[in-house]
């Protein structure tokens, strides 16, 4: 990333190099633009914030204050005392998350490192196959699917969102990139060291492929996090349901429900993806910009 | 742990595959069960009758005639058509834009800083986003009617009327994902080598030069890339449509995607539903066909 930030701003040196003057014309355009469009991003995520904050009947005050002009903390407790079971939404929600990423990491690396290290016939076909299947969409496969769990009495229960989520050909072909990368030596000197494959994998190859695992787990953690399709097909009593769902039902009728609670509800939400995102932000960043550049 | 204790009878290139095949099959399982059996599955009921209770019976193309006849179907595609072209094209247009000006002379922090932001909202779900604009967006006490009548604008009546909705669920869209166009053509733009500008700028090139005969050459792989993914995405749009507006006012905004949902979960006709969601998996194979092939023309790889 360093280099990539080095590189850029000698490139944009020399670029700009013709100019003498530390400041130009272009440069002021740019800044306007960049900041016009950072503060029209941020307007309805302040807007969000003050209003969980305010009591209900400010929120429709105009102007409206883009800053809280009131600590109406209370709102925040409101969603737990609703009819929406909030705390129930929010495991519910946690419970699918953590199963899927933790089963992707599993299934992923492994195939990943089959795909990427090991010989076997029809591999290279196997592996096409897997990639192939990104081009399905999940509304071609919902109704099987949704037959199979009804059949396996797995509707209204979490397992019919955890199960189909448990592998990921975007994962396989993510891992499988980063295996492929590692130096072979590495391998030949553990065989030399009469390391298995099993071995070879364990305790070569996993212990080194942190980042490839991290770049998964953020993603897959997002996305299942603010999934909404599966759980709307699967997912229909109260105490089942994830947090996307109560929060749009929360809501209530076009837009009935108390805007403070509401937006309490929704910044409650947002918050661990935010929180995660400022910890990791650079790191987050990068890896989906990698993922992304080579999808 | 180490399998060549367990598997005495085998030679090293047969215990590889082994070892292969063992560690596929995980994915494999799920992918048989979750992407494989119910792809062909889907197929076939597309070809049914289908009945939840009565049972299932075979009818032919029925299904796939029947939708030359469908009037809402209809309308779901050219919504969900109109909608793909002007996200596509303002996502990442506008992401293009961001990612030139981020990439021109700034201190790292502010580029990190403003990349951030614009980054942010990609990570929020749709049902949060639309949950919020839904407030923002109403016509009395809506905070976007309410600055454009500052300069004047009358109000919008942006979710109860048919253009005007379409418009908002586009708006939105823009704002949701623009960033990660902007992301991604950032690191493009930043992986074109600099002495390509060098000797450009040797041989005279002016500013409006480099970009249009080296910026955007370079850049076409990743402008390919972009648009390819933001068109499959938007074909399937449909978290933000039944949150915002359920596919009203009327059918003014229901996304093919918001139909099958509907005829195939609520009126459980899952024989046209599934006939209807084949129709979208061919435009999308098409699609990924169709640009993978123009890419092989035009896009400058190195």
């Amino acid at each position: 990333m360093a280099t990539i930030e080095a590189n850029a701003s000698r490139q944009a040196n020399q670029t700009r190099g013709k100019s003498r003057k530390p400041i130009n014309i272009g440069d002021i355009i740019s800044y306007t633009i960049l900041t016009i469009a950072a503060i029209l991003v941020m307007m309805p995520l302040a807007w969000m914030f003050s209003t969980s904050l305010r009591p209900a009947q400010e929120s429709y005050h105009l102007p409206p204050a883009w800053l809280p002009t009131d600590f109406r903390w209370e709102n925040y407790i409101a969603p737990f005392e609703s009819s929406v079971p909030f705390v129930d939404l929010f495991i519910n929600s946690m419970r699918i998350t953590v199963a899927v990423t933790l089963g992707q990491l599993v299934t992923c690396s492994l195939a990943g490192y089959a795909f990427a290290r090991l010989r076997f016939p029809g591999r290279d076909l196997l592996f096409l196959l897997l990639l192939g299947s990104l081009m399905v969409p999940f509304q071609v496969t919902i109704i099987p699917i949704f037959l199979l769990m009804r059949d396996l009495g797995l509707i209204d229960n979490p397992l019919a969102i955890i199960l189909p989520g448990l592998i990921s050909a975007f994962g396989v072909f993510l891992m499988r990139q980063f295996f492929k990368q590692m130096p072979q030596e590495l391998f030949d000197a553990a065989r030399v060291d009469g390391a298995g494959h099993v071995r070879s994998f364990l305790q070569i190859a996993l212990p080194l492929a942190g980042p490839a695992m991290a770049t998964l787990a953020i993603i897959t953690f997002n996305a299942t996090w603010n999934a909404y399709f599966l759980p709307l097909v699967f997912l229909n009593s109260w105490h089942k349901m994830t947090l996307p769902q109560g929060i749009a039902l929360l809501t209530g009728y076009m837009g009935s429900g108390n805007p403070s609670v509401v937006m309490a509800a929704v910044t409650m939400a947002i918050i661990p993806v935010l929180i995660v995102f400022i910890a990791l932000q650079r790191w987050i960043i990068e890896a989906l910009t990698r993922s992304g550049l080579k999808g | 742990m180490q399998k060549s204790g367990l598997l005495p009878e085998l030679t090293p290139r047969h215990r590889e595959a082994f070892v292969g095949y063992l560690f596929i099959l995980p994915t494999y399982v799920g992918f048989t069960i979750f992407i494989l059996y119910p792809l062909i599955e889907s197929v076939r009921i597309s070809f049914q009758e289908f009945s939840l209770l009565r049972g299932s019976t075979y009818i032919g193309f029925d299904n796939y005639v029947q939708m030359f006849a469908d009037a809402r179907l209809r309308i779901a595609y050219v919504n969900t058509i109109i909608f793909t072209l002007f996200a596509v094209f303002f996502n990442a247009g506008i992401g293009l834009i961001l990612a030139v000006m981020l990439n021109r002379r700034l201190p790292v922090l502010m580029r990190n800083l403003y990349r951030s932001i614009f980054f942010f909202p990609v990570l929020i779900a749709h049902t949060y986003i639309a949950v919020i604009w839904r407030f923002l967006y109403h016509y009395d006490t809506g905070v976007v009617n309410y600055y454009l009548g500052v300069f004047g604008v009358e109000p919008i009546p942006w979710l109860s009327n048919a253009h005007w909705a379409m418009a908002a669920i586009i708006i939105l869209d823009v704002w949701k994902n623009t960033g990660f166009a902007m992301l991604v053509f950032l690191a493009g733009l930043q992986s074109i080598p600099n002495e390509y500008y060098e000797a450009a700028q040797l041989d005279g090139a002016n500013e409006r030069q480099l970009f249009f005969r080296i910026t955007i050459p370079m850049l076409s792989p990743t402008i390919f890339f972009i648009l390819v993914i933001f068109m499959i995405g938007a074909l399937q749009v449909f978290d933000t449509i039944i949150v915002l507006t359920q596919g009203g006012p009327g059918d003014a905004t229901r996304s093919v995607v918001l139909y099958v949902y509907e005829i195939a979960f609520r009126t459980f006709n899952m024989g046209y539903a599934a006939a209807v969601s084949m129709t979208l998996f061919a435009i999308i194979l098409m699609l990924t066909a169709l640009q993978f092939w123009i890419s092989r023309r035009w896009v400058h790889y190195e």
